[in-house]
């Protein structure tokens, strides 16, 4: 398939697969969906060389009659797979009595809402700029510093698209493309090691790879001499956007998300129009922002996506919902339905049956850089520079999270002094939010699909 | 099928590859949901595709379709060779692996069980989905959510080779879980959870001790007990860690530092060290495909996704460092045997290095021996999973615990992660128990490289460990 004709050759398979799905059962109400996208990846690390090119399709059928819901899938797009699993998903309907009774029907038909920014240069890079990208990632990484002995670098393009129609009319389609490039370098002075990345990614233009070795490099070389905090108290943390993008995808990333709040698992459930936050705090879940990667016409029902106000000015404004969600909370979907893609999809989107997710988090940016903020802590504080492993392990009821942050500084009074030995931290993601202390002004767009600013919290029990 | 795979692999050799491997899978994933009352999940995904490798000058290419047509898988061997040829320039460490004799699968290489998920209706698994459900409801309390999943992967696996190797088997696991939400009177959220799954029949349902009643009972009292329990203390204590999350500490703090590329590449802690003792004399931790699932539970691989037999891998041997986890070209960069691990998710990805069954091996304490031995700590139970860092640093979640003086029980402790060093922990392992339990399953599984969840099997006997970081409540 071409990227031109994308759209028009899915909704002709959608249409075509709608009209069989008339003939198995005149009754029972259907929704199709189908997914393209050409992948192309190269890494390379310590001159070991991996790369993969392919076409991942597949489509998806949903089919609800007398309130039952089933879903099926198969690899494939030719009409025998998509009949296949049409098939396949009014058997399982037929061959059990499971009802759903708050299920209300498949999405209405609207308008689309815009595409993302697209450049057609994604289109064309192939194996050899992959691979040549991620050479000039390696050897800035190696010749920046004598203390850097192991660097590796990935490159991946994909675009493609994918289109929902249902038997109540709506017949959408959406398209991207992304190109994204990652570097990774150790730092080694006699028995440390220290780690850290540095990325690009982008939708509108080519990856620019030059810079982020060394950069990369610096950071790994920057945390070396670490020491130990020895200590066990309950203290600030400053998360830069790298750090604080984990934070926010994991704790209202996945709060905020409509079946959590209407299953009772949501800490924030009863907090709606409550604060939550100081009035600094603003975050949006922007569906439409022309640059962010998750950007689509429309959302995994057909839904046009839009820009939803989670938090403003610290007040809990809104959840994220689909259709169905959004019928048993009595509203209207947000556009937030979702096949995952990033940051957390499955590599097959199309086996997934729909679900609510973020598109991209947005938080307004204060007025502080990064070095204001660390002048204003008072006493000691801890600089997180990267995600703190183990923070997606956390429970959405419980919004507890214990975390440990390998790249870390210690601040005191003001001022950035050494780097830590990995410390544990430790807290409740909505206390955090809480005793929230500042917001900084530089703004990121990550790939966890989060805009963010650094973070400045209080009270999480930090171990080190 | 077969003939189509051997075709791709005489076109990848006439274009010029050194070797190439061409693999099939036709897999049937079935998932059930039930949220409360509502059925929010039955579906089925049909999974089939065609992936081929191709080797060429030390580097590798990949391609796949899901389209499996004459011409498609033409295009994809020619994709992959192209993209071989194209990186073997940049290739300085070189991957390449010698030849050995053509494997064949037998029929007896699959796992037989007694009932076959696909023998069985739709309704016969949605009972096992209410009954867990059922038995929640009436065993916990103050509940806000109950969460009953059933989910089913089986089905074909074809490969073949450049040396003509054919291996043909079927793959199969099935797990059921249940999840308690109960909110406290502070209107704090608090979880219970328990599951079963692994290479079994779903005759293993009717077992006493993992029936659904029996899954769901577990999950519901788990959530009442948190109802009281109260807020670890943050800190460095001693810990009695459960068989689930020994398993966890294996897998993820120290089988990922195992696999072969990072070795090979320099990236993992443990890369030269071959010989060296990392631990005390109570730790041995083994990877293999083929455990006596029957018996202690775990997943069924007979073999890779590069056709290699699995095999049983100490890598750990009482303290000592003795051997990591392989692809071929791994196996050969570092001079030691193909062990088996080479694995894939799906058809969409090359297999790479990857765990199958990860466990620390028994030990001799019982259980009160090993309160004993704890004297006062945390015990450490059960897992929402866990994650390792290049230099060994790992955190893991344990989902409820207890707090022990004296060797006895004297409050629950709500969820909290352990975090530390893995080489700094396994010189801190003191002892293990005699129980031994291995546990997988359809939900979760492991990730990595793009590649998740893959199912994989984990376990071991109790371990008491001293000097644990608990990242709790801090005064």
């Amino acid at each position: 398939m071409e990227y031109e004709t994308l759209k028009s050759e899915l909704l002709a398979l959608v249409d075509d697969g709608l009209k069989y799905a008339k003939t198995v059962d005149q009754q029972a109400e259907f929704e199709l969906f189908l997914f393209y996208q050409n992948r192309a990846f190269a890494n390379i690390a310590q001159g070991m060389v991996d790369a993969t090119d392919g076409v991942i399709e597949g489509n998806a059928t949903r089919v609800a009659k007398d309130q039952q819901v089933s879903f099926a899938s198969s690899s494939g797009i030719s009409i025998d797979r998509i009949k296949r699993s049409i098939n396949e998903a009014t058997a399982s309907l037929r061959s059990v009595s499971v009802k759903d009774e708050r299920f209300k029907g498949f999405c209405e038909p609207k308008n689309p809402s815009r595409e993302g920014t697209f450049t057609d240069e994604i289109l064309n890079i192939g194996k050899d700029e992959l691979i040549n990208y991620a050479n000039v990632l390696i050897r800035e990484g190696k010749e920046t510093d004598k203390r850097i002995h192991m660097v590796g670098a990935s490159c991946e393009a994909e675009w493609g698209g994918f289109a929902v129609g249902n038997t109540r009319g709506t017949q959408e389609a959406s398209r991207s493309a992304i190109n994204s490039c990652d570097v990774y370098c150790i730092a080694v002075k006699e028995d440390e090691r220290r780690t850290a990345y540095k990325y690009d990614i982008s939708r509108e233009r080519l990856i620019i790879p030059e810079g982020l070795g060394e950069k990369a490099a610096k950071k790994a070389v920057s945390l070396l001499g670490a020491k130990k905090l020895n200590k066990t108290m309950s203290m600030p943390t400053i998360w830069t956007p790298e750090a604080a993008s984990a934070y926010l995808y994991a704790s209202l990333g996945q709060s905020a998300r409509g079946e959590y709040v209407v299953e009772g698992r949501s800490p924030l459930a009863d907090k709606l129009e409550k604060k939550v936050a100081p009035s600094m705090f603003t975050v949006i879940d922007d569906g439409q922002n022309p640059s962010s990667f998750n950007t689509e016409a429309i959302d995994a029902e057909g839904h046009p996506q839009k820009r939803v106000a989670l938090i403003e000015n610290g007040k809990l404004q809104n959840f994220l919902f689909d259709t169905y969600y959004a019928h048993i909370y009595g509203t209207k979907s947000s556009g937030s339905c979702s096949r995952p893609g990033r940051p957390f999809g499955s590599a097959l989107p199309y086996e997934t049956s729909p679900l609510i997710r973020p598109k991209n988090l947005e938080v307004k940016p204060g007025s502080k850089n990064l070095d204001e903020i660390i002048a204003s802590m008072k006493g000691q504080a801890v600089l997180i520079v990267d995600m703190p492993i183990g923070i997606f392990h956390s429970d959405v009821a419980t919004g507890e999270f214990s975390a440990v942050a390998s790249s870390a500084f210690l601040i005191e009074k003001g001022e950035r002094k050494w780097p830590l030995q990995p410390i544990s931290v430790a807290g409740s993601f909505y206390k955090g939010f809480e005793n929230l202390i500042d917001v900084g002004n530089d703004l990121e767009k990550t790939p966890m699909t989060v805009d963010t600013p650094s973070l400045a919290f209080d009270g999480f029990s930090i171990v080190g | 099928m077969l003939d189509n795979l051997q075709n791709c692999v005489q076109l990848g050799e006439k274009l010029g590859a050194k070797f190439v491997e061409a693999r099939y899978e036709d897999l049937i994933l079935r998932t059930l949901q039930r949220t409360n009352d509502v059925w929010r999940d039955i579906t089925l995904k049909s999974r089939a595709g065609v992936g081929v490798a191709c080797y060429y000058g030390g580097a590798s290419g990949y391609s796949f379709t899901s389209t499996i047509t004459k011409k498609n898988m033409e295009a994809v061997v020619s994709r992959a060779f192209k993209m071989a040829k194209g990186s073997a320039k940049s290739a300085t460490l070189k991957l390449d692996f010698d030849r050995r004799p053509a494997m064949d699968s037998r029929k007896s290489d699959t796992l037989s069980v007694k009932d076959h998920p696909r023998d069985k209706d739709l309704t016969y698994k949605t009972d096992l989905v209410n009954r867990a459900v059922d038995s929640a409801r009436k065993s916990g309390a103050s509940i806000s959510n109950i969460t009953g999943m059933y989910g089913e992967l089986h089905g074909q696996k074809l490969f073949t080779n450049s040396e003509g190797s054919v291996i043909d088997w079927n793959f199969e696991i099935v797990d059921l879980r249940c999840t308690v939400t109960s909110k406290t009177v502070a209107g704090h959220l608090v979880n219970g959870a328990e599951g079963v799954g692994g290479t079994k029949g779903l005759d293993h349902y009717k077992t006493p001790g993992t029936t659904p009643e029996d899954i769901g009972k577990k999950a519901g009292s788990n959530a009442k007990e948190q109802l009281k329990a109260e807020a670890c203390p943050a800190g460095k204590f001693r810990a009695l860690v459960e068989n689930r999350l020994a398993g966890v500490l294996a897998h993820e703090s120290f089988g990922h530092l195992s696999e072969g590329e990072y070795v090979a590449i320099g990236v993992s802690p443990l890369s030269g060290k071959l010989g060296t003792r990392l631990g005390t004399k109570n730790a041995t931790i083994i990877d293999h495909g083929m455990p006596d699932v029957p018996n202690v539970g775990g997943l069924w691989l007979p073999y890779d996704d590069q056709g290699t037999k699995a095999s049983k891998t100490t890598i750990l041997s009482k303290g000592v460092l003795k051997h990591y986890l392989h692809s071929r070209g791994t196996a050969n960069y570092l001079k030691q045997r193909p062990t088996g691990n080479c694995r894939a998710i799906h058809f969409g990805f090359i297999p790479i290095p990857r765990m199958t069954n990860t466990y620390f091996d028994a030990g001799n304490l019982t259980k009160e021996e090993a309160l004993e031995l704890l004297d006062t700590g945390v015990y450490a139970i059960q897992t929402s999973g866990g994650q390792v860092e290049a230099d060994g640093s790992f955190v893991f979640k344990a989902i409820r615990g207890y707090w022990i003086e004296k060797g006895e029980v004297k409050k629950p402790l709500r969820e909290v992660s352990l975090s530390g060093n893995i080489l700094n922990l396994l010189s801190n392992v003191e002892g293990a128990t005699r129980d031994f339990q291995l546990y997988s399953g359809y939900f979760g599984g492991c990730g990595k490289g793009g590649q998740a969840p893959l199912p994989v099997g984990l376990g071991g006997p109790e371990l008491v460990v001293s000097n644990v970081t608990f990242g709790g409540q801090a005064n």
